[in-house]
């Protein structure tokens, strides 16, 4: 008998979870006391977590509750007031990242444009400004990450700073998803979306973040390989610039 | 169960139309499941009705988001184990230093009361709401979700926002931590 199933196996087979292993670790558990043994001292574990009661609130508490979120719904009004604020800055959005998306459309269709020299002029002369917002919001995440991803590695680590920093990022983030959804550019959408996620957590957490907190940002952060992403669509930007200004030198 | 959904789908579609009745009616129907849920995140009743309230309000506004083939239920218990993390996010100081005392107590050596102190019922959930407080806010709702809300590793992943390995050594962590909290209960139920 060389085989008995490890303390994480036993957990997922408790739960069902064991695909494919129920009937050999069924049959293991039948034939090895040790492994009993720890089966038993799991299962009884598990079973005085479900005695445990949740306190029955009274009567009274669908009412009440109805009572506190009833007020707090957003009315047609103050939906109305938020609209707007967010049109002209989803307006700016849409003109930042629509460039963005076109742009990269474009590169790879030379001279197909029909568009007059004024109106290309005056559209490159937007896409540049448009360029270097979006860029600085890449920059501003990527020094965001790589602050959290070298923290010292402290019982508590101050993210007062990064917490600040990330609010600020989560309203421009969360604007440019949307936009390049729109767009249908499914690739860009997914790194805002995970951005934004990590966005949202280092603006949630507390000032004082705990070692394990921080180990599962960082966790999060190298799991979707998301500085790494970020670096290369600020790379993508950055030869974008690049490409205008040549561009635009050569034709001077 | 079934009739409840269809229930649940027909009041969603009249709350996005703008019934407020309909969503109220939701919230009647709910609030209750997903106090159950906030309580074992937060361990506090004052907390855990906070967390309803805000889940609501959330679910509110994303009602657009919910697709009429879904269970409502399901979808609602996801945006109330978001709201509750948040919430435990935003109040960590609060929190922490008395879960690690009372775990340290709990734990200890010959901490346990005199047998006949005790009422059991009760003190079994003292013990095991210490316990999840001793957890990350993750492994919390990974195994309150597992435990004793029957969602399935991917449904958790999904929830959380976590990839299957992760989802599952959140699991493994917080079943660890529980066993070794609970040890001391364990002893002495094995001795009486």
């Amino acid at each position: 008998m060389s085989w008995h199933p490890s303390d994480d196996e036993l957990i997922l087979h408790f739960y069902g979870e064991s695909a494919g292993m129920e009937q050999p670790i069924d049959a293991h558990l039948a034939s090895c006391p040790s492994c009993q043994d720890a089966w038993t001292g799991l299962t009884h574990v598990l079973a005085l977590v479900d005695g445990a009661t949740v306190p029955e609130p009274d009567a009274s508490f669908e009412r009440v509750m109805w009572a506190r979120v009833q007020p707090s719904l957003p009315s047609r009004r103050s939906r109305l007031s938020w609209l707007k604020v967010l049109v002209p800055l989803a307006a700016a959005a849409v003109l930042i990242v629509g460039a963005f998306v076109a742009g990269r459309t474009w590169s790879s269709r030379t001279s197909a444009t029909a568009m007059t020299a004024a109106s290309a002029e005056l559209a490159t002369a937007h896409e540049r400004v448009l360029l270097t917002a979006l860029n600085d919001h890449f920059e501003r995440s990527e020094m965001l990450l790589v602050e959290v991803m070298n923290a010292p590695d402290a019982k508590h680590m101050d993210l007062t700073f990064a917490r600040a920093t990330a609010s600020d990022l989560v309203a421009s983030s969360r604007l440019y998803r949307q936009t390049t959804e729109q767009h249908g550019d499914t690739r860009l959408t997914a790194l805002l979306e995970d951005l934004e996620a990590v966005l949202i957590e280092v603006a949630h957490s507390p000032a004082e973040v705990s070692a394990a907190n921080l180990k599962d940002l960082r966790a999060r952060i190298t799991d979707d390989s998301l500085l790494f992403k970020v670096r290369a669509v600020a790379n993508e930007i950055e030869q974008r610039q690049q490409h205008m200004s040549s561009v635009s030198e050569g034709t001077l | 169960m079934i009739r409840m959904q269809h229930d649940d789908a027909a009041a969603v579609q009249q709350a996005r139309d703008g019934n407020e009745e309909a969503f109220r009616v939701l919230v009647e129907r709910h609030s209750r499941g997903v106090y159950g849920l906030a309580f074992r995140m937060t361990g506090r009743a004052e907390d855990a009705e906070d967390v309803v309230q805000e889940t609501f309000i959330r679910a509110f506004r994303q009602l657009s988001r919910f697709e009429a083939r879904s269970n409502f239920g399901t979808w609602l218990y996801r945006i109330g184990f978001n709201c509750a993390i948040d919430y435990m996010r935003s109040r960590p100081h609060r929190e922490t230093p008395e879960e690690d005392a009372t775990l340290e107590a709990l734990g200890g050596p010959g901490s346990a009361p005199p047998a006949d102190a005790l009422v059991y019922a009760g003190e079994i959930s003292e013990r095991v709401q210490s316990a999840l407080g001793g957890l990350s806010e993750r492994e919390r709702a990974a195994f309150v979700m597992r435990h004793y809300h029957g969602c399935s590793i991917e449904e958790i992943g999904a929830t959380l926002d976590m990839k299957t390995n992760a989802t599952k050594h959140s699991i493994f962590r917080a079943v660890r931590k529980m066993r070794a909290a609970l040890a001391p209960l364990m002893a002495r139920n094995a001795i009486e």
